[in-house]
C-alpha cells in the first residue's frame, strides 16, 4: 500500500471509532508536528502544548478530512500552521506590553535584528561561543518575521514542495519562493553579524 | 536597478529564478546565464551568496526527538486511553496484541497494590496463608499424585515448606489480582477480536485434556502466552497462577 493509502485507511477507521488507528496516526505524526512547532514557537515547552492541541483540533475535526481529495499532510500542516500563527498572535500581544515585540516587517532591508538577538548579560561572543552552533541557527530562526520563518520551515526543515507550502499558507506560488529567499538571505545576514562579532 | 542588464539576464528574472537555482531546476543554459549574472551583479552576486548560506544553515538544523511522553499525553487529551502499545520504537510498526493491552491496563491498575505485596512482610504472611491452604486442600482429598515428593515426616515438611513456600509465595500474589482482572478480561475480551476468543476456547479444551495436575509445565505454558495470546494478569516479573489455582480445585 502506498503512504496516502494507508493515511487514509487509518483516518477512515479512526473516524469508525478505531482507537488503534488514531495511535497510529498520532504515532507517525507527532515528531513532524513537534519539529513544526519547535522550530516555529521556539520552546520545547510551548512546542509541546502547541503539538497537542494540534492534535486534539485534528482528533475533533478530522471527519472534515476528505479522503477522496487526498494530501493528508498538507491538510494536518495547515491546521498545524493556523495554531502557531494564533499564539503567535497571542504571544505578540503580550509582548507588546514588555517593548519586546519586533517581528520585523516583510521588507528584507528593515532588519535592526541583529541587536535583537544580543543577550544584555553577556558579551556576544562569550554567548555564541558558550554554545552549539544549532542553537544559535535556532534562535536566529525566531527572530524572523512569522511569514519568512513559516517559509524556511516547511521548505528547509521540513522538505516540503513550494506549491505544497502555497497551499498551506494560502498564497501565490511566487510569492512562497520570494518568502523562501528573503528567510534565508536574512537568516544568513543575523547569523553573518553574530558571528562577525565573535571573530 | 532591477533593469540592469548583465549577461543577457536582468536581476529581475534572475531573483525570479534564484529559488530554482538553488533547488538545481535549472536548464544548463539558464544555469550558465545565471551564475554568470551572479558574477558580475553587483547586487545579486552577494544576494545568491547569502541566500545560499541561509539555506546550508538551516539545512544544518537536526530534526529533533519529541518529548518520551507526548504521545502518550496527545492519547490522554484525545481519547482517554493511554497507549494501547509498549513505546518501544521497535514496537512501532505492529499492532499492540490482546495480551500487551491487558498487561499494560493490570500494570497501571496495580501498580500500587504491587508494591505493597511484593513487600517481604506482606508476602510471607500471604506464602504461609497460601501454605495452609494446600495442606487443607491435600487434607480435604486432594489426589496424592498431585504433590509428588510428598515427605511426610517433620524434616521433609519442613523442607518441602521451604522449595514450595517459596513458589507459592509467587503464586499467592497473584489469585487475588487474578479474580479481580478475570471479570475485566472478561469484558475486553468481549470487544475484542473474535478470533482470540476462539483461540482461548481451544486453549481451554486443551487445558481440560491435561490432567497430569502437574503445576510446572502449566507455569511454563503461562510464560509461553507472552507473545500473541492474552495473558490474564502479570505482576512485574512474575508468573500466573491462574492454572494452579484452578487445578487444585478441580481435582
Ligand atoms: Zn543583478
Amino acid at each position: 500500500m502506498e503512504d496516502a493509502q494507508i493515511v487514509n485507511s487509518l483516518v477512515r477507521r479512526c473516524i469508525a471509532g478505531d482507537a488503534v488507528a488514531w495511535e497510529e496516526i498520532v504515532q507517525r505524526y507527532n515528531r513532524r508536528i513537534y519539529n513544526i512547532c519547535y522550530r516555529f514557537a521556539g520552546s520545547a515547552d510551548d512546542a509541546q502544548d502547541l503539538t497537542q492541541e494540534v492534535f486534539i483540533k485534528m482528533y475533533r475535526t478530522l471527519s472534515s478530512y476528505d479522503v477522496e481529495r487526498g494530501a493528508f499532510m498538507t491538510w494536518l500542516t495547515t491546521m498545524t500552521r493556523n495554531l502557531l500563527v494564533d499564539h503567535f498572535r497571542k504571544t505578540k500581544q503580550d509582548r507588546v506590553t514588555d517593548s519586546m515585540d519586533a517581528a520585523p516587517s516583510e521588507h528584507e532591508d528593515a532588519m535592526p535584528l541583529s541587536e535583537q538577538i544580543e543577550d544584555k548579560r553577556l558579551p556576544p561572543d562569550a554567548r555564541v561561543q558558550s554554545r552549539e552552533t544549532g542553537e544559535v541557527v535556532h534562535e536566529a530562526l525566531q527572530k524572523l518575521s512569522p511569514e519568512l520563518r513559516e517559509a524556511v520551515i516547511l521548505r528547509d526543515l521540513q522538505d516540503m514542495d513550494y506549491r505544497d507550502i502555497a497551499a498551506v499558507l494560502k498564497v501565490p506560488e511566487g510569492t512562497v519562493k520570494s518568502r523562501i529567499n528573503r528567510g534565508r538571505a536574512e537568516l544568513a545576514r543575523l547569523l553573518q553579524r553574530i558571528y562577525r562579532q565573535v571573530m | 536597478m532591477p533593469g540592469e542588464t548583465h549577461n543577457g539576464m536582468q536581476c529581475n528574472e534572475f531573483e525570479t529564478l534564484l529559488f530554482d537555482a538553488l533547488d538545481q531546476k535549472l536548464s544548463e543554459g539558464q544555469q550558465e546565464r545565471f551564475r554568470a549574472h551572479a558574477r558580475v551583479c553587483g547586487k545579486c552576486g552577494p544576494m545568491f551568496a547569502e541566500v545560499e548560506a541561509g539555506q546550508h544553515w538551516l539545512k544544518s538544523l537536526a530534526e529533533v526527538e519529541s518529548p518520551a511522553n507526548l504521545v502518550n499525553e496527545i492519547l490522554a487529551a484525545t481519547t482517554g486511553i493511554q497507549s494501547y502499545r509498549l513505546q518501544a520504537p521497535a514496537a512501532a510498526e505492529h499492532r499492540a496484541s490482546l495480551g500487551e493491552r491487558i498487561r499494560e491496563w493490570a500494570d497501571s491498575l496495580f501498580a500500587p497494590v504491587w508494591g505493597t505485596v511484593r513487600q517481604p512482610r506482606f508476602a510471607m504472611s500471604f506464602g504461609m496463608a497460601f501454605f495452609s491452604l494446600s495442606v487443607a486442600l491435600s487434607v480435604a482429598g486432594v489426589k496424592p499424585t498431585d504433590i509428588k515428593s510428598a515427605d511426610l515426616s517433620r524434616s521433609g515438611l519442613r523442607r518441602t515448606y521451604y522449595t514450595t513456600t517459596a513458589r507459592m509465595v509467587k503464586y499467592y500474589e497473584n489469585i487475588r489480582l487474578v479474580y479481580e482482572i478475570e471479570s475485566k478480561v472478561q469484558e475486553i475480551k468481549k470487544v475484542t477480536r473474535p478470533d482470540e476468543r476462539k483461540q482461548e476456547k481451544e486453549r481451554e479444551r486443551n487445558h481440560k485434556n491435561n490432567t497430569s495436575g502437574d503445576p510446572e509445565p502449566r507455569q511454563e505454558r503461562n510464560y509461553s502466552r507472552d507473545e500473541n495470546q492474552p495473558v490474564l494478569a502479570s505482576g512485574p516479573q512474575n508468573p500466573l497462577a491462574v492454572s494452579v489455582i484452578t487445578t487444585r480445585r478441580d481435582v
